[in-house]
């Protein structure tokens, strides 16, 4: 705890050291309120190779700045990202320091397979860069991020573009006087919800239930009533384990630095940030224990030169140190470990002085053990992105041409260090595990893993405007050289030829070309390469004379694109007989050894390997094909209102699918080939209005994205009725059997048979207060034949978000919600929570709803159960999916509330301070979610680490 | 016209920058087809493919001994696939263990068919590949031996995965081609169960023809340390068994005294081969120990592992540390062993028929270094969570004593094939054909002196069976196949085969309680669990997919 108020204090003294000098500069400038907001989309669109004004882009593109990101805290951009930008769907990660689980999907799904399949591509001022680098990047390197969705804007990507792409640009120094910007800021954040078991006196009680269940309903209580009592008066364990290893809130905390400025022939712009980011166990850090905890430095100088007046030279370098340092214990074992162990298992400590932590054959990780009794493991990684490049002006040679070469390098590589120790675990006084004491020992500054990716573009444009007439053209060749980890992703190689031309007459009519031609090593022969032709058009209405002569319209487009893009990460997560083949080299025929024979007359026998075929090579595999269609809407109404608005198809075919089809008779046979199709589509609208009233201005802001996919076709088993079948439906749909209730004991004879005419469950004996299914195909017998679609997948199908930003004076507010909707949850994914007591479980406030029918015991929930009967033993009726464990899971947030003032010239009173602002923020303050509600769990975050909120303070100041 | 010189203005600026291959990656981390096709070596492992899809029966059911499916044994778990079995609701969704039996089983006819079709093709030829076949003569021809006697193992190996396949599921389709790079075979008929019953015999028929080992174990020539593949003793068994599930009245309705002649005959191939006795000094309790079965003349089949503690980690008595009371004899089993003599009436598990001891740990013996003390109060007290349902533990095949949280383990041999079953196939088929007494012409011995073999075999025995009618004589075969084949993987089908499994797998499962008396324990007898076998279950289902897959051609059995 002390650790913590210290760094609070630490921060704040910062803070208000800055503050004061602030406050004495008169020449501040005025914070202009929502400069960042949603109205400035849509004005530029970004993409590779030229970016396009607002009269003459035919593509779907929407983007986000850098500052906006900041208003949301959060240790990890992609959270920040999350209701930003339509058609770019947010799951929000959990708030674990330096792990970064947040998941995202542009335009949702389009391919059949969850994993790298649908993973969209990330380039970074050009070049192809990685999620791991966006995950730490700092709002204020970042000028915009653009999310690039339709065919005219992803063709050019080739082979990489089916999923969308992401494409950051960062910032970029303009000419000027040196500007000074220093951003401070310093939060304290807590989980959103922690979902904790029952106590021991809760959790006795329904096993008394549970265990007499087990006995042919006869009253056979396991505990006994004084038991009982001492868990109530003491004298018997109840812990709450959650109390024994979190605190109640942790530190985040970060200061970013940023020069920039420049001349005519230099130009640039630096970032340096550092940030420290604290878990919320409850742990002191020393040389044997640690808590969780990520410091991160970062520094990015882009330099822009000038020279001769032909050559304009870029030389940007972003380079990042992470050092994040946690318990020698997996985190997401430590949040399951506390979900599974009972209150009234033992106390924390076995003896009464605390020395010998308590431990069981069953339950041998004590938590609080866990994290401070087995040392401390800790990893650095340095990441670095530089890229440099040349354009030379050809006006000589005809006005607009010019020449660019540029190059790219990504290297990470991390690090490994710890100090290790082990701790006995304790019983009644008696070792139980063959676990020691053992003294700290230090290891090894170990490597651990490393990227090498090169990457060289030469690019050919012309730009020129005549008269009436506007071009913008440019063609390129990119190649790319990734040497990873891992066995199979040891090289890495594709090349793009690619291009747009961009054509506009008299701001009114405009069309787009683009085309790719993209060859990838992963296949063979002519299937290498693949070629992806789209055509885009756009029609300024607002620009004709019908429209000019005023009236509400002030500015209407209509867009069109239609075009091919290609998918090679398709079958990258594949494992056929052990080949991770991550999509690549499945033309090529391989074997395995295989298991052993033994033989011999005498043991140890001899071992012959045998030799199988891993897979049917496919020499004529190729990458999936998607093809895309884009129908979208610019508008500007009464001068403040801009809607946009976007309407996709995306048909999917020759999807990279395992072959389920294939006889069994022919052996244990692995065949992949382009198999499936897949329509997807949806629908995106951005709207912002800008009002002024009086010295008040607002914004007003909004969007709304949402797909649904269906599966065409995926070479399905074929399945005895139709609804049993997973084609025709969205990816991921949850399938199971139909819950009708519980059995009642009308249900039973006298010998505990179920009464004929009642369908046979196949799944092991029943009794009153099981689950009872519907016999859909009324074959007498309740099995897999009567599953069928019983919910939503896991990927919402919408997401919102809405918000007002409005300044007066010197102060400014934004408030921002963000929600999604769609979705479901099937509680049996999370066993600890949802299970009771089988298999070593804990019991939960749902286990107390269950059916129970004791009269004798005044208990009878036979009418309002809503949970099964309780039962200490495997139970495979009613623990399998079915409708009864599947819940919808829509939620709404209040993502951010930021209230800030910026101090007025006469304040502000130096010579150097430019300007001073000081705010507050609170992210994530209050979510309204069913699922919350009832289970306490996070709509985004079922369960281990939670997500965070977070209450900051911060200040800017400009010099 | 145009992109074409794009493509070659630019493909050759490509060529000059970076060379051609760049995208010529390969990571060859596996065997390639061009290894395979260059190392012999690695061509033998091809030889070895179509073994290991063999199963023992160590962990058959739920990681057990299939006998809990039949009424020898109980699970004790509450839960698991056995259940689907016992309650008669074997589905095609929930017998994942006999699905993923029909695909193992063809993947080691898969294994067969692809052996044997390039060892036929390129075989010989890669033997002399890169070699000196002059001053390596000796090896060199002795490899040329081997690949001939693998070709015909591969037959064997079909005919013993068919023979497997139509007892669990009746007809199936016969598959001797291969899907590979360069061809998908479509699908395939399914046959009636004779149909395959014929392609089994002429399969081991056509390896006889072709030459098998003789004895791996008994070649001069040393080829000891290749026992454990197919040799002429294990093919001739392979026929005896299939040829006698033939002839019985589950796959013989009609009773064709036919199918029961060639049935005896094929059996009396096997007795004829192996010089007509069971080992002198066979022990009943030691033969499925450790490495004996290798050792033993009676063996014919054996499927070895390596040292592990499964089966008794699996099925000691929860009171022993480790210990799982896995699955446990059933009181209907252990009521089939016979009194000699005059029955003790403290003591009901005195004088009886010593496989029973070798078989059963039963109350008040010593197992696990300890005297099994099930009465109330005892170490192993009845009461106890997991403690075994029906009084008894498993002792067959079961190292005693091992020090299971040690980590203690043990060699175990999985019998497939024994003498003592072929004498039992012999003296079922023979009595069913000739009656217990008759000798015809081209057999050597009758029903009664086959049988007599097996109950008088050295730590065994008992008096012979007297019966002359042959239907009794008959029941007496069936109830010696209970007791000597005991937990070996026959009961369930045996019973099936019989037509018996609707009247006996529908009796109740007896355990005894044992209590303590005042001279003693005392045994109660008493239902511990109820059996439902419905007519659909003589077969078990196809797996769901592979019928939904067939486009009709794979017709699923008759009511599932």
């Amino acid at each position: 705890m002390f650790y913590m108020n210290r760094n609070i204090i630490n921060n704040l003294l910062v803070l208000t050291v800055f503050a004061l000098a602030a406050i004495t500069n008169p020449e501040a400038q005025a914070y202009a309120a929502g400069a960042d907001s949603i109205e400035n989309r849509n004005r530029i669109a970004e993409g590779t190779l030229f970016n396009t004004h607002r009269e003459n882009t035919a593509t779907a593109v929407s983007s986000v700045s850098g500052g906006r990101l900041y208003q949301t805290v959060s240790a990890d951009l992609p959270n920040t990202l999350t209701g930003q930008v339509p058609g770019l769907g947010v799951r929000m990660g959990n708030g674990q320091p330096g792990y970064n689980s947040t998941e995202w999907l542009i335009r949702g799904i389009g391919s059949y397979t969850y994993g790298r399949a649908n993973e969209s591509k990330i380039f970074i001022d050009g070049f192809e860069s990685s999620a791991e680098y966006l995950a730490y990047m700092l709002p204020c390197e970042i000028e915009s991020i653009s999310v690039l969705k339709d065919a005219g804007a992803l063709t050019p990507f080739g082979m990489t573009g089916s999923n969308g792409v992401i494409w950051v640009t960062t910032k970029r120094g303009r000419i000027g006087a040196p500007q000074v910007n220093i951003k401070v800021r310093t939060s304290l954040q807590q989980p959103i919800n922690i979902n904790k078991p029952l106590d021991a006196y809760d959790y006795a009680t329904l096993y008394n239930q549970a265990y007499s269940n087990d006995n042919g309903m006869v009253w056979t209580p396991y505990y006994s009533d004084d038991v009982l009592a001492g868990y109530r008066n003491g004298t018997q364990p109840n812990i709450d384990w959650y109390d024994q290893i979190l605190r109640k809130n942790a530190n985040y905390s970060d200061v970013a630095a940023s020069v920039s400025g420049g001349g005519h022939t230099a130009r640039y712009n630096i970032v340096m940030g550092y940030s420290n980011h604290q878990g919320l166990l409850d742990v002191q850090n020393s040389d044997h224990a640690s808590n969780l905890n990520m410091g991160r430095f970062n520094l990015r100088a882009n330099l822009d030169m000038e020279l001769f007046d032909i050559f304009e030279v870029k030389v940007d370098i972003g380079g990042r140190l992470e050092e994040r340092k946690a318990p020698n214990y997996n985190i997401w074992n430590l949040f399951e470990d506390v979900a599974k162990l009972p209150a009234n298992t033992y106390w924390v400590f076995d003896d009464t002085e605390g020395q010998n932590y308590s431990g069981t054959a069953v339950y041998p990780n004590n938590p609080r053990g866990s994290i401070r009794g087995l040392g401390w493991y800790s990893s650095r990684t340095r990441i670095t992105q530089a890229n440099f490049s040349i354009r030379e002006k050809l006006d000589f040679i005809t006005p607009g041409l010019y020449l660019e070469e540029s190059f790219s390098f990504y290297s990470r590589s991390r690090s490994t260090y710890s100090k290790t120790k082990n701790y006995t675990r304790y019983n009644d006084g008696k070792t139980t595990t063959t676990d020691q004491d053992s003294p700290l020992t230090a290891s090894w500054y170990n490597a651990d893993g490393m990227l090498d990716w090169k990457q060289a573009k030469a690019t050919l444009g012309y730009e020129r405007v005549l008269g009436r007439h506007r071009l913008n053209g440019a063609a390129a060749f990119h190649i790319s050289d990734r040497k990873n980890d891992g066995q199979y992703e040891y090289k890495i190689h594709y090349m793009n030829i690619f291009g747009r031309l961009n054509y506009n007459y008299d701001s009114r009519y405009t069309a787009e070309l683009g085309f790719s031609s993209f060859g990838t090593d992963a296949y063979t022969g002519s299937n290498k390469w693949g070629f992806y032709p789209s055509l885009s058009a756009a029609w300024v209405i607002s620009n004709e004379n019908f429209l000019k002569a005023g009236g509400p319209v002030d500015f209407l487009k209509l867009r069109a694109s239609v075009g091919m893009t290609g998918g090679n990460e398709a079958g990258s997560d594949f494992n056929v007989n052990g080949y991770y083949t991550s999509g690549r080299y499945l033309y090529q025929q391989y074997f395995y050894w295989n298991n052993t024979l033994l033989t011999g007359t005498s043991a140890p026998y001899v071992g012959n390997g045998s030799v199988a075929p891993r897979f049917i090579a496919n020499p004529g595999l190729k990458p999936e094909k998607s093809l895309k269609y884009n129908l979208g809407l610019d508008v500007t109404l009464w001068k403040n209102l801009d809607i946009t608005a976007d309407f996709f198809l995306d048909k999917r075919r020759d999807i990279i699918t395992i072959d389920n089809t294939i006889m069994g008779y022919y052996g244990n046979i692995y065949y992949v080939g382009n198999i499936g199709k897949m329509t997807n589509k949806g629908l995106e609208l951005g709207l912002s209005y800008n009002g002024k009233a009086g010295e008040f201005t607002y914004s007003l802001y909004g969007m709304f994205s949402t797909s649904v996919n269906k599966i065409d076709y995926m070479a399905e088993p074929g399945t005895p009725h139709p609804y049993n079948a997973a084609t025709g439906h969205p990816f991921g749909a949850r399938f199971g059997l139909v819950s009708e209730g519980f059995y009642q004991v009308e249900d039973f004879d006298d010998k505990g048979n179920l009464v004929s005419g009642i369908p046979v469950p196949t799944f092991g004996s029943v009794q009153p207060g099981d689950l009872k299914y519907a016999d859909l195909d009324g074959d007498g017998y309740i099995d897999d034949t009567d599953i069928m679609k019983v919910g939503n997948p896991y990927y919402s199908k919408m997401y919102y978000s809405f918000g007002l930003s409005g300044g007066w004076r010197g102060f400014d507010l934004n408030v921002m919600f963000r929600g999604a909707a769609g979705s479901t949850v099937n509680l049996l994914d999370y066993y600890s929570q949802f299970v009771t007591f089988m298999n070593n479980q804990n019991a939960y406030k749902i286990a107390q709803g269950a059916w129970a029918y004791y009269p004798n015991k005044g208990i009878d929930n036979r009418a309002n159960a809503a949970y099964p009967r309780l039962t200490t033993v495997n139970n495979n009726n009613n623990y399998r999916n079915s409708s009864f464990w599947v819940r919808k899971n829509n939620f709404l947030r209040i993502q951010n509330i930021e209230l800030g003032y910026e101090f007025a010239g006469n304040v502000v009173n130096s010579k150097n301070i430019s300007s001073l602002r000081l705010f507050g923020n609170v992210t994530n303050p209050v979510t309204w979610s069913r699922l919350l509600k009832d289970y306490n769990m996070d709509p985004e975050t079922f369960y281990g680490y939670p997500s965070l909120r977070s209450f900051t303070v911060g200040i800017s100041i400009g010099f | 016209m145009r992109s074409k010189i794009k493509y070659l203005i630019i493909g050759g600026w490509i060529c000059t920058v970076f060379s051609c291959d760049f995208l010529d990656t390969k990571v060859d981390t596996d065997l390639t087809q061009e290894i395979l096709d260059q190392n012999r070596n690695i061509f033998t492992g091809l030889a070895n493919a179509y073994y290991v899809p063999m199963q023992t029966g160590f962990y058959d059911l739920d990681g057990n001994f299939f006998a809990a499916a039949s009424d020898e044994a109980q699970r004790t778990q509450e839960s698991g696939a056995t259940y689907y079995y016992n309650d008669g609701t074997i589905s095609p969704d929930n017998v994942t263990d006999a699905t993923s039996t029909y695909r193992q089983y063809y993947e080691g006819i898969r294994a067969a068919n692809y052996f044997i079709d390039v060892a036929n093709e390129r075989g010989y030829e890669m033997l002399a590949m890169n070699r000196d076949t002059i001053n390596e003569a000796y090896w060199y021809e002795r490899d040329v031996k081997n690949l001939g006697w693998q070709i015909a193992e591969a037959h064997v190996a079909r005919a013993y995965y068919y023979s497997e396949l139509i007892k669990r599921f009746g007809g199936v389709p016969i598959v001797e081609d291969y899907i590979s790079r360069d061809k998908s075979p479509g699908y395939q008929e399914q046959k009636g169960y004779d149909q395959v019953v014929e392609y089994i015999v002429s399969e081991i028929d056509k390896a006889l023809e072709l030459g098998l080992q003789e004895s791996w174990r008994n070649d001069p020539d040393n080829y000891s340390t290749m026992d454990g593949r197919f040799e002429v003793k294990s093919a001739l068994a392979v026929k005896s068994r299939a040829l006698l599930y033939a002839a019985s009245p589950r796959n013989n309705p009609n009773n064709d005294i036919g199918k029961w002649e060639r049935a005896a005959k094929a059996a009396h191939d096997v007795i004829e081969h192996m010089s007509y006795s069971m080992p002198a000094d066979r022990d009943y309790r030691s033969y499925f120990l450790g490495n004996n079965p290798t050792e033993s003349d009676e063996s014919i089949f054996l499927i070895r592992r390596n040292a592990e503690n499964g089966p008794e980690s699996s099925n000691y008595p929860v009171a022993t540390p480790g210990g799982n009371s896995g699955v446990t004899p059933t009181h209907n089993l252990v009521s089939s062993y016979e009194y000699i003599g005059t029955p003790d009436p403290a003591d009901p598990y005195a004088k009886r028929d010593p496989r029973l001891e070798a078989t059963v740990v039963v109350n008040g013996s010593y197992w696990n270094g300890r005297i099994i003390d099930e009465s109330p109060g005892g170490t192993d007290d009845m009461s106890r969570a997991n403690a075994s349902k029906t009084g008894y533990y498993l002792k067959k095949f079961l190292q005693d004593d091992l020090n299971l949280t040690q980590g203690a383990s043990e060699v175990h041999v999985w019998v497939v094939f024994r003498y003592a079953e072929i004498l039992l196939n012999y003296a079922e088929a023979m009595n069913r054909a000739y009656g217990p007494d008759a000798v015809p012409a081209g057999f050597s011995m009758s029903a009664r002196a086959a049988l007599t073999e097996v109950r008088n075999s050295a730590s065994t025995n008992l008096p012979a069976v007297t019966v002359t009618d042959p239907g009794l004589f008959e029941q007496a075969v069936k109830h010696e196949r209970r007791v000597e084949l005991a937990f070996e993987d026959h009961r369930y089908w045996d019973l099936l085969r019989w037509n018996d499994a609707s009247t006996v797998l529908n009796k109740p499962i007896e355990g005894v309680l044992v209590g303590k008396g005042s001279s003693g324990y005392t045994y109660t007898v008493r239902n511990v669990a109820t059996r439902t076998f419905h007519d659909r279950n003589y077969y078990l289902p196809f797996p769901r997919a592979e019928v939904g897959n067939s486009n009709g051609t794979l017709k699923q059995n008759q009511g599932y």
